[in-house]
């Protein structure tokens, strides 16, 4: 194998693909990164593949000049740390023999001792994933849908997942497609967010799975600059994601792969509050000031901040006291609420996650009372379910 | 009962002829000898009941001799005022006795001895010889008494006072010789006695001979600390902190004075502590548990203290007549004796810094005094301890190599001195005439001395000296962690080695006391309950627990047949990330032991515990600089940091001349 790359691609493609580089892993194979040059017409393109097995990443870069096709497995951060380290040269030449690596810039020659190619475990690509091979059936569900609402729907819902919960189910993402709806829904058991996207496909089978939060993360880093649509195939254990750069639907120029996480995920629909009587409509950023500034005198223990709600003076008024630290009161003038006074302690930071993904002005609170559940709404495409704290 | 000598008694008929079964009166020997089992257990009873009839006849010097463990021979020689020719029989008749009259006179016992059974009691079960002299007679006399063989009274020479002589314990009544235990058990129950009873008379000598040998010689008109140090041994001395409570307004006339030793002196058995209540010794569940809870989190469970406790309290305040060998009282109000034992202790040892120094050095320079190490480094070494800097140096280096196992040495720095430190430089700022006074040690007596009525001037010195060393607030030294569970840092006395999770562990337990003292816990409620698997025992128990679940932030009920749903969870768990299913599980598990009882304040400190060690840091956390610094600022902020809850010492100390040492530099 032999290619020249332009540096700056390739670094950032390492970059992408480092994060799903196994970091601590008896086998050395997984902190390695796959290198495959091929020819196609005049260019040729080389690929970047890491897994840290659960989750794989095949990165396509086009900017390259094979002069000789072939592939080598060698470790990710040494590449990484050369790459990024050239910082003087426009391209880099890699040409592997056996299992070395050898990197040449301009002033330089690095010789990066490898791993057979072969010793790599397979990572399933899209298509093959789509019409299943090796003996996988073929993907439940396979659809697609622009890369920038995807995006979005993950962003308001990927923040409310619980960390190394004991209930693996709720440290990642669920994805629901029925029909044309798509939902993404995540919580920690103390709120729930909820996301809505419609989907561009005529109908299709119905699928619910959960993602890793980690598979998420790094599927946003892809989709950052990516137009277009991404496909989506899942299949009983996988879920994969086709990202396109240019327009053509399948050229998996980036493709990640991730293992489902297997479990039950809380019955959602139950918890989403229907006879919340007490509406209220807000500016996000006058309740996300308010809501920070009271936020300011809590503290670990003490960590509620009450909202209380009067009909009469049609105001919300935000408190908070921390033992020792102080307290805060903060106002905050309404302009429709009507409803009898209600007084509800949250934790700030639940509502300021939600506000932070809420793009419109305009947002909806609906109460019940001091011990049920609050919600929060944006539009019809977001809930937010968030519960109480009892406050001193 | 075997009676050896069969005698026909005045008052009592002769022995039933075989089955016989009428009730009849029991003879006076036996009935003596049934009172003696409840009051001469053992030869420890006898040398007991001596020495307090001794005391009670205003001894000013006893002394005691043992032999083979007292089976042989107990002899208790004292220069009290004596008995005449005639009360010489009646001190050996049965409820004869000079210290209480009528009934009433029980509600207020100042005396030992008062049942007027001891003497009988050992009469009947040993071969007894009295040799007694009034300071009005020329000459003193002697009764010798065999079983109820009451010998005639006859002149015999000697000093003022009395003498009582007990040998061959149970000679009479082989059963109950057969139940003593070997000769040097005896011995050291019959020490043990002899040490309670001088500690608690600290103005009486007493010299003890056991077979010949001096165990304990210590003089008259002691003070009650030197004498309690004398026994216990002069080596505890820097390692024993003074208690008092006479300042508390519930105290309704309880006063207590007391010595509780450091978290080191601590001992796998109770025998270290001694328990006194108007001079008697005693064994008291009650002020025994107060002292063990005042020590919570500073000695690991199932060791005990090493503590003098001395209350003093009207004798209305307690019932000593309880246990025929006095040994267990009964108080009018338990709870409140156990409050200010509590209180008492804890205060003492909120107010001694604890972190146990790495070094084998003892201070023992005296109290009050500052450890060397601290004057040698600081610039300008104010207070009473630079003189016994240079000799306690010395001696700690011998002591330092002659020791293996470190010991623990004492370090004064408390937070009271710290913070009061920080209030003198904040009213030096305004005052500025007091400025130069706070930077060279400003003498106790101009130091306002509001609430602070008991403590020593030694103390007081302590504090300023402690003052004087911190002319700021500490500044924030640089943090090193080190394998992502030790924190080293410095103080003014040396190096500190802190151990992350235990340190954050007791700050934790001590945030989370006062929260609790003062409401319950904030509660995060949960979308769906957590599931806890529970057995339906432990569901019904859960009612039970609700209250103490509430003070801790969670809402727990049964779910079904086997599952208890957490509907609420305390926020500062869940921001600490525990897992509200483990939580409940281990708490319930702990609910199930049976010394549980869920309303108890030890039932909540146990539960505060648990909580506090989940929610802190763990050995393996890495810690930025920020948390590090806000980890060390917190530690001066709490009561006692240097032990952990589960008491395990926090932090250890390397000081300045120990590292001096330790380089070949002193």
């Amino acid at each position: 194998m032999k290619v020249v790359c332009d540096r700056a691609s390739l670094l950032e493609a390492i970059n992408l693909v480092s994060g799903v580089v196994a970091t601590r892993t008896p086998r050395p194979q997984l902190t390695c990164v796959k290198l495959t040059a091929a020819k196609e017409g005049k260019g040729g393109t080389l690929t970047l593949t890491a897994t840290d097995a659960e989750i794989s990443l095949r990165l396509r870069v086009d900017n390259v000049d094979v002069e000789q096709p072939g592939e080598t497995l060698i470790p990710a951060d040494k590449l990484r740390q050369i790459i990024s380290a050239e910082d003087n040269e426009p391209t880099l030449t890699l040409e592997a023999s056996g299992d070395t690596v050898d990197i040449r810039g301009e002033d330089a020659h690095f010789k990066v001792y490898g791993h057979p190619p072969e010793e790599f475990p397979a990572v399933a690509e899209f298509k093959a994933a789509v019409s299943g091979s090796g003996g996988n059936p073929p993907a439940k569900a396979v659809f697609k849908h622009p890369a920038k609402s995807l995006s979005e729907v993950i962003a308001r819902t990927i923040f409310a997942t619980a960390r190394e919960n004991t209930r693996y189910a709720i440290n990642g993402v669920l994805l629901s497609r029925d029909g044309k709806k798509l939902e993404m829904v995540a919580t920690d058991g103390r709120r729930l967010a909820l996301c809505r996207a419609t989907l561009t496909e005529k109908d299709g089978p119905s699928v619910k799975c959960i993602i890793p939060t980690k598979a998420l993360t790094l599927l946003q880093r892809l989709l950052g600059s990516a137009q277009g649509d991404v496909d989506i195939a899942i299949t009983d254990n996988q879920i994969f994601f086709n990202i396109s750069q240019g327009e053509s639907g399948a050229d998996e120029s980036a493709v990640l792969a991730s293992n489902l996480v297997e479990g039950a995920f809380p019955p959602y629909e139950d918890v989403i509050p229907k006879d919340n009587d007490k509406m209220v409509h807000v500016d996000r950023d006058v309740l996300f000031s308010a809501v920070r500034r009271a936020a300011l005198l809590t503290n670990e223990e003490s960590r509620g901040v009450r909202l209380s709600f009067t009909g009469q003076d049609n105001r919300l008024d935000l408190s908070s006291r921390a033992p020792e630290m102080g307290e805060a009161n903060i106002q905050v003038d309404l302009t429709d609420y009507k409803g009898e006074d209600v007084s509800i302690g949250f934790n700030p930071g639940f509502i300021t996650d939600a506000l932070k993904v809420i793009s419109d002005p305009d947002v909806i609170i609906e109460l019940k009372k001091e011990n049920k559940p609050g919600l929060i709404r944006s539009g019809d495409d977001f809930v937010y379910v968030v519960m109480p704290v009892t406050l001193q | 009962m075997q009676q050896a000598v069969p005698q026909p008694s005045s008052d009592a008929p002769g022995p039933p002829p075989p089955g016989d079964r009428r009730i009849r009166r029991l003879r006076t020997l036996l009935v003596n000898q049934i009172a003696a089992g409840e009051v001469v257990e053992r030869p420890a009873s006898v040398v007991k009941e001596l020495l307090e009839n001794a005391l009670d006849a205003g001894a000013t010097r006893v002394r005691i001799e043992i032999e083979s463990g007292g089976i042989e021979l107990v002899r208790v020689t004292d220069d009290g005022v004596g008995m005449g020719k005639d009360d010489l029989p009646l001190a050996v008749a049965p409820h004869a006795t000079s210290k209480i009259e009528t009934a009433t006179d029980l509600d207020r016992i100042a005396t030992f001895g008062f049942r007027g059974e001891a003497l009988a009691s050992i009469a009947s079960v040993s071969r007894m010889s009295i040799r007694s002299r009034t300071a009005s007679e020329p000459g003193g006399w002697q009764l010798d008494i065999e079983g109820d063989v009451v010998g005639a009274v006859r002149p015999a020479s000697g000093a003022v006072g009395t003498s009582v002589a007990a040998r061959n314990l149970f000679f009479n009544t082989p059963a109950r010789r057969k139940f003593l235990r070997t000769v040097g058990t005896e011995r050291t129950r019959c020490i043990d006695v002899v040490r309670a009873c001088a500690m608690s008379h600290a103005a009486v000598a007493f010299e003890a001979l056991v077979d010949g040998k001096s165990v304990l010689d210590v003089p008259p008109g002691q003070s009650p600390r030197d004498r309690a140090l004398a026994i216990l041994g002069k080596e505890l001395e820097s390692e024993m902190i003074e208690v008092r409570a006479d300042r508390y307004d519930d105290a309704r006339g309880l006063s207590l004075w007391g010595l509780v030793g450091k978290p080191s002196t601590a001992r796998a058995t109770a025998r270290a502590q001694h328990l006194f209540i108007n001079g008697r010794a005693i064994k008291d569940r009650t002020v025994q548990h107060a002292v063990g809870e005042a020590f919570r989190g500073l000695i690991e469970p199932g060791r005990y203290p090493t503590a003098v406790v001395m209350l003093e309290l009207s004798p209305e305040g307690v019932d000593v007549n309880v246990h025929p060998q006095k040994t267990e009282v009964r108080f009018r109000d338990q709870s409140m004796v156990h409050s200010v034992v509590l209180r008492a202790v804890r205060e003492a040892l909120a107010r001694e810094d604890l972190t146990p120094s790495l070094g084998g050095r003892l201070d023992g320079s005296g109290r009050g005094q500052r450890p060397g190490s601290a004057t040698e480094i600081l610039p300008g070494g104010v207070g009473g301890g630079v003189a016994g800097g240079a000799d306690v140096g010395t001696r700690g280096f011998v002591d330092f190599f002659k020791r293996a196992i470190p010991e623990r040495a004492q370090h004064r720095l408390s937070y009271d001195a710290v913070r009061e430190a920080i209030e003198r430089v904040e009213r030096a700022g305004t005052e500025p005439a007091e400025q130069g006074a706070a930077q060279t040690g400003t003498p106790r007596a101009e130091v306002p001395d509001a609430g602070r009525g008991f403590e020593s001037s030694a103390e007081a010195q302590r504090a300023d000296a402690g003052a004087a060393a911190l002319p700021a607030p500490v500044p924030a030294h640089r943090v090193l962690q080190v394998h992502n569970s030790y924190l080293v840092t410095q103080d003014e006395h040396g190096v500190v080695i802190v151990d992350q999770h235990a340190l954050h562990e007791r700050v934790m337990f001590e945030i989370l006391y006062a929260r609790v003292s003062e409401g319950v816990l904030e509660s995060q409620q949960l979308l769906t309950p957590a599931v806890v698997e529970a057995t339906p025992e432990r569901i019904e128990r859960l009612g039970e627990l609700a209250a103490l679940l509430a003070k801790i932030g969670i809402v727990a009920e049964p779910m079904g047949p086997r599952t208890v749903g957490v509907r609420s969870f305390a926020t500062l768990l869940f921001e600490r990330g525990v897992d509200p299913v483990e939580f409940m599980q281990e708490l319930l598990d702990k609910a199930d032991r049976e010394r549980f009882v869920p309303d108890s304040e030890e039932a909540l400190r146990e539960v505060l515990d648990m909580m506090a060690c989940k929610a802190a840091v763990k050995a393996g956390d890495r810690m930025s600089d920020d948390e590090l610094r806000a980890l060390l600022e917190l530690r001066g902020e709490v009561e006692r940091s240097s032990n952990c809850p589960h008491g395990r010492p926090t932090s250890v100390r390397l000081t300045i001349s120990e590292l001096e040492r330790l380089f070949g530099r002193s």
